[in-house]
């Protein structure tokens, strides 16, 4: 499908700044209509027949002769329906700022790094993601001491309490989020993390419009013990800080039930930025709803020289000059 | 590499180092106003003519006719490019006690007193100073050989009272102290080459080359360790990020005492005492600036053999 404007005919994408659907041609708002193609072929532009260059999972992507955007429907339908989406809140340019700004002190960083062309190369991609829920019943029993020391005549007491320590509780998690795709890192995926879940919104195609997308690739079984880990690592640490005052606490027995547990599919917005330098890659990527940015410049050698040696120069030079200026005064 | 990208190096490299290339340049300016100015001062024209073209008497006799002329050709090479009259004065007299105070008229009979008046007056009544005949800019050293008063005084005055510190006025007095006793034209020799090389010294600050050597190259390397270092992303979850309320439910909670273990330690007591000196000395600076009795300013110190 594609989403053209009824006023001109253009492509309308989604604008995260306008929070709707827009025609950069003729500054049309909520102008879209949509047209779908069915029984087309999903490497052939439905707005000027090019071939179009879709790999596997692409559910979204843009011509690369006409520039249209189109969502393949069989990718987000059916089995492939995300339940819910986070819309892109920031545009391209405000992520443009936002790496200018992060990246603005890495000295080293090449020329290049931050130019205006090489940034214009970043591209909104929806990422499959699957979000867990589990309601869960945590119980801890163990033993506490409390010490206490005081001092009487010429004699030191040290008096130690013990305890039997017992917590219960129910945490419900929601929304632990595990990346579907196998091309996104998954350190990254989970460091792009938190998302804010308030702007999560039903899915809508017109919300992929203007950027690329992928259905998921992997199934939430695949993936869910991921959400599993994060979830025992935070209960642990939920349980561990319900307990407090005690000098030390016994290992003791630690119990996490999940009574319940679901996994909805969902799409969440990130801005990638890969950048090329001595022949190697340097991906960034920014969430595309909080501006989180994860990844690591690389290191202009040449920079590194000219610049340190410049400074150890210009340093020089003006220790010269003032001692030189010191000894004619 | 295309000659946008080494048009934007340029101007990235400009940009981030103008602020280093502007003080170099105001240093350079400066260094040139300066060097203008010391150039000047070196070329500096005697004013003061009423001194005697004399600057070497050796009343002690303690140098040959060869010596006292190749020290009057030294100082005349210094006194031209420091502007600065250097005079020595050796002698050999009583300067100490109320003999001494009676025949020589001295004001005091303390050995120090009376080399500084010694020094202050011959500089003084000769009217010497290389601007001017009063507080002019020069120094003279006085060298007593009388046994048992053995010992120098360094009167600075005019621009080297200003320039001298206390320990450089030391500085001077020992150079002479190291070789007065085994060849005084050597001791008196460095008396006038460590004079002119401190009035050719940076006054009191210096930046010695070791450390313009090695400053700079400290700082560029933290610099560039500094600037090599990238703090990467953090993970911003917490334990509740997830967790629907923010926080979970308790449902029980027990803190319940079972027993409780007291343990006893008697507390040694004792105590201990330690001991110390403490070691001072003395020592005698070089001496502060004074007053002539013509009414004239002089520094200077004395040093008693």
């Amino acid at each position: 499908m594609i989403f053209v404007c009824k006023n001109c005919g253009g492509n309308v994408v989604y604008s995260p700044e306008r929070h709707s659907m827009f025609c950069p041609y003729c500054d049309s708002v909520e102008s879209d209509e949509r047209r779908d193609h069915p029984g087309g072929e999903l490497s052939v532009c439905p707005n000027c027949g090019g071939e179009i260059p879709v790999e596997e999972h692409t559910s979204a992507t843009q011509c690369p002769y006409c520039d249209n955007y189109m969502i393949f429907n069989e990718r987000v339908e059916g089995q492939y329906t995300p339940k819910k989406i986070i819309p892109f809140q920031m545009g391209k340019e405000t992520c443009k700022n936002s790496l200018r700004e992060r990246f603005k002190k890495c000295t080293f960083a090449p020329v290049d790094f931050l130019s205006e062309a090489r940034l214009d190369r970043i591209q909104g991609y929806y990422v499959p993601y699957w979000f867990y829920s589990y309601d869960t019943s945590c119980r801890y029993d163990g033993e506490g001491t409390k010490v206490r020391s005081w001092t009487s005549g010429n004699i030191q007491y040290t008096e130690t309490s013990y305890y039997r320590i017992h917590r219960d509780l129910d945490i419900d998690f929601r929304n632990i989020p595990v990346d579907a795709s196998v091309q996104m890192p998954d350190e990254v995926m989970d460091l792009i993390a938190p998302f804010q879940y308030g702007q999560m919104v039903d899915f809508k195609p017109e919300y992929m419009s203007g950027f690329y997308g992928e259905k998921y690739n992997m199934t939430s079984d695949l993936v869910e013990s991921r959400a599993r880990d994060h979830m025992d690592a935070d209960a642990e640490k939920l349980l561990k800080g319900s307990i407090s005052g005690y000098a030390t606490v016994s290992p003791g027995q630690r119990n996490i039930q999940v009574k319940n547990s679901a996994a909805e599919y969902g799409l969440i917005p990130l801005w990638k930025y890969d950048y090329q330098y001595d022949g190697q890659k340097y991906p960034f990527y920014v969430n595309g709803q909080t501006g989180k940015i994860v990844g690591m410049p690389p290191i202009s050698k040449k920079k590194v020289w000219g610049y340190t040696g410049t400074l150890w120069g210009c340093l020089t030079v003006i220790m010269v000059l003032c001692r030189l200026i010191m000894g004619w005064l | 590499m295309s000659n946008e990208i080494r048009k934007e190096a340029r101007k990235q490299y400009f940009h981030y180092f103008r602020i280093w290339f502007i003080m170099i340049a105001v240093l350079l300016v400066a260094a040139a106003v300066a060097g203008v100015m010391h150039g000047m001062r070196q070329n500096v024209p005697r004013t003061n003519f009423s001194a005697p073209a004399e600057r070497v008497y050796d009343y002690a006799d303690v140098l040959t006719d060869e010596e006292e002329n190749m020290l009057r050709q030294r100082i005349a090479e210094l006194e031209g490019e420091l502007a600065i009259d250097i005079v020595l004065v050796t002698f050999n007299q009583s300067v100490e006690g109320e003999e001494a105070m009676r025949q020589y008229g001295y004001r005091s009979t303390d050995w120090e007193q009376n080399m500084m008046d010694y020094a202050d007056d011959f500089w003084d009544e000769n009217k010497y100073g290389y601007n001017k005949g009063f507080n002019g800019d020069g120094c003279i050293l006085v060298h007593n050989w009388y046994e048992g008063q053995n010992g120098e005084h360094l009167s600075p005055s005019g621009r080297v009272e200003e320039r001298f510190s206390v320990d450089d006025i030391d500085a001077v007095i020992y150079a002479v102290d190291e070789y007065y006793d085994t060849d005084p034209y050597r001791a008196y020799l460095a008396y006038v080459n460590k004079t002119a090389s401190l009035m050719s010294e940076t006054g009191n600050v210096q930046l010695p080359f070791m450390v313009i050597l090695v400053l700079p190259l400290v700082v560029a390397l933290v610099y560039a360790l500094v600037n090599l270092h990238q703090k990467p992303a953090q993970d911003t979850t917490t334990a509740n990020t997830y967790v629907e309320g923010g926080k979970p439910v308790m449902k029980a909670q027990a803190d319940d005492f079972i027993r409780k273990s007291v343990i006893t330690r008697r507390i040694e007591s004792g105590s201990s005492g330690s001991g110390g000196s403490s070691r001072g000395g003395s020592h005698s600076g070089g001496g502060g600036h004074h007053i002539s009795r013509s009414g004239a300013s002089h520094g200077g110190g004395s040093h008693r053999h």
